[in-house]
């Protein structure tokens, strides 16, 4: 599977395989084409000369929308005005929009699975604050906790520990488990961050110039990165 | 007529129907624009709206719809660059932008005969405003309180974040265009009322007065549109008692309100919600 930003190729040669219920790590360093490997299972970059299938549905077309809602996507660093008028309970809430279903209202179920996930994520308290207004660690909350609320057959996390300090890493890593190990949740955490990575996962892919070199046992990522740089 | 009397006159009501009408559609617009980031894109549309009105005058075409052809054009182009995202619209909103004008300019100085009908669509008029006009402005209205009451999830959604939207399987592309194209109805409903410059004005200061005071998008569309209608009746009021040009009075109420709100503003000095 290949993807091209114009003619140049960001990712080349892709195949991967990802068990059910598997919680797998991404490694590469900046520029490496994880957060476009994420993309493309979104369906947000088109794919050439190969395709990606989630639970045998092809990502393209028509099967898209339906797909999408069935995937929990937490992206990298938003970025978002601290003025832009949305509040965290908006957020969370936006994660089920799609599977409500245009002109429809959000029923006491979906208010009562975003009270459910903002609790899981211990930021239930926030959920008037404006999204803008939080910090890295409790916006990275706040995303997750949308994911989650959609209750997703797939989670795609792009590089969570960016911009959040090392406590809150390791709160992740504990949350991500919990959320994983409950519903047997396929997970997808993309990082630079080999640690973190080494940390969580099962398995590690490793990624370099838009190529997968590999994959490795969570626990020799290490080795390996110390071995690379000497 | 005492100025008691003026009130009860029908071009006044009239004109005060057309400021709320227009207020509405174009606060609305305003705050999606605001919140989205496409006030620039916003200004282009208003002028190519204006270039099409004389286009139409020229060659004998209602304005009205040429004005709406110009809007929808200028949507056409800017839309999918913006939509892209990966390059700086800034070359091509400014490219726009500036043909737009000159082109106005030239059709204004190659219309035969007095100016004035010409000149109305630069300033505006609400004090001349058509049956016509005012009937289309009364759908473009009503038709965009609707379609923001109906997709305001969705608009919410593509508001805080588009690829994220998009991502969670939400039509954000269609309400990014949807969005564009009311703005465009919206702009050229309201261009004889408030003329080519000014219209911008009735789309960005009430939604950036509201834009200071809350934090919450519904209380920021009501708030808005009610910045739109008040600005435009004392501006209406104020050009009536003391012969002034309606459009520009209406713009520098609604600005001075911004003023006063920024000054006000929770957000300026970083407080609560
Ligand atoms: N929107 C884009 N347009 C053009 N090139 C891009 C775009 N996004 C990423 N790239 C390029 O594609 C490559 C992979 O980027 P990315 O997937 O973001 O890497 P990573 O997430 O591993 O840091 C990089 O060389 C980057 O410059
Ligand atoms: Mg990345």
């Amino acid at each position: 599977m290949w993807v091209f930003y114009g003619k140049t190729p960001a990712l080349r040669n892709i195949s991967l395989r990802v068990r059910q219920g598997e919680l797998l790590g991404l490694f590469g360093h900046n520029g490496a084409g994880k957060s476009t490997l994420i993309r493309a299972i979104l369906g947000l970059v088109p794919v050439r000369q190969g395709q990606i299938l989630v639970n045998g549905v092809p990502c393209t077309g028509s099967y898209l929308p339906q797909l999408r809602q069935q995937i929990g996507y937490v992206p990298q660093m938003l970025n978002i005005d601290p003025r832009t008028p949305v509040r965290a309970w908006d957020v969370v809430m936006m994660g089920q929009y799609a599977r409500i279903g245009l002109l429809r209202f959000p029923s006491r179920t979906h208010h009562q699975a975003a009270a459910d996930a903002l609790q899981k994520m211990g930021v239930l308290h926030l959920a008037h604050k404006p999204f803008g207004h939080l910090s890295g660690g409790e916006q990275q909350r706040v995303l997750l906790a949308r994911a989650l609320a959609s209750a997703p057959h797939l989670l795609l996390m792009d590089e969570p520990t960016s911009s959040v300090d090392w406590q809150f890493v390791r709160d992740l890593t504990s949350l991500i488990r919990q959320v994983h190990q409950a519903s047997n949740l396929t997970t997808i955490v993309v990082s630079h961050d080999a640690p973190f990575l080494a940390q969580l996962c099962d398995r590690v892919v490793l990624m370099e110039g838009g190529s997968i070199l590999g994959d490795l046992q969570a626990r020799d990522l290490l080795t390996y990165i110390g071995r690379e740089l000497t | 007529m005492t100025w008691v009397d003026i009130w009860k006159e029908e071009f006044m009501l009239r004109a005060m129907l057309a400021t709320a009408l227009s207020g509405v559609a174009c606060s609305l617009v305003g705050v999606l624009v605001v919140t989205m980031r496409l006030s620039f894109i916003g200004v282009c549309i208003s002028h190519a709206a204006f270039a099409g009105a004389l286009v139409g005058l020229h060659f004998g075409i209602s304005p009205l719809s040429s004005a709406l052809v110009g809007s929808l054009l200028a949507v056409g182009v800017l839309g999918p660059l913006a939509d892209r995202g990966n390059l700086s619209p800034d070359t091509a909103i400014g490219v726009v932008f500036s043909a737009s004008i000159a082109l106005a300019f030239l059709l204004l100085a190659l219309l035969p005969g007095p100016k004035s009908e010409a000149l109305s669509w630069l300033w505006g008029n609400v004090l001349t405003v058509t049956s016509d006009n005012l009937r289309v402005l009364g759908y473009v209205a009503g038709g965009i309180v609707m379609l923001t009451a109906l997709f305001f999830k969705e608009i919410q959604a593509v508001i805080f974040h588009r690829e994220l939207a998009s991502a969670s399987g939400l039509p954000a592309t269609a309400i990014f265009y949807g969005v564009l194209v009311c703005s465009g109805a919206a702009i050229t409903a309201s261009l004889s009322a408030i003329g080519g410059l000014l219209v911008f004005s009735m789309v960005i200061n009430p939604a950036a007065t509201a834009y200071q005071l809350t934090y919450n998008l519904r209380n920021l569309f009501v708030l808005s549109a009610v910045f739109a209608v008040m600005a435009g009746w004392i501006g209406l009021a104020l050009s009536v008692l003391f012969n002034l040009p309606s459009g520009a009075m209406i713009v520098l109420i609604s600005t001075a309100g911004l003023l006063i709100a920024i000054t006000l503003s929770p957000k300026r000095t970083g407080g609560k919600s």
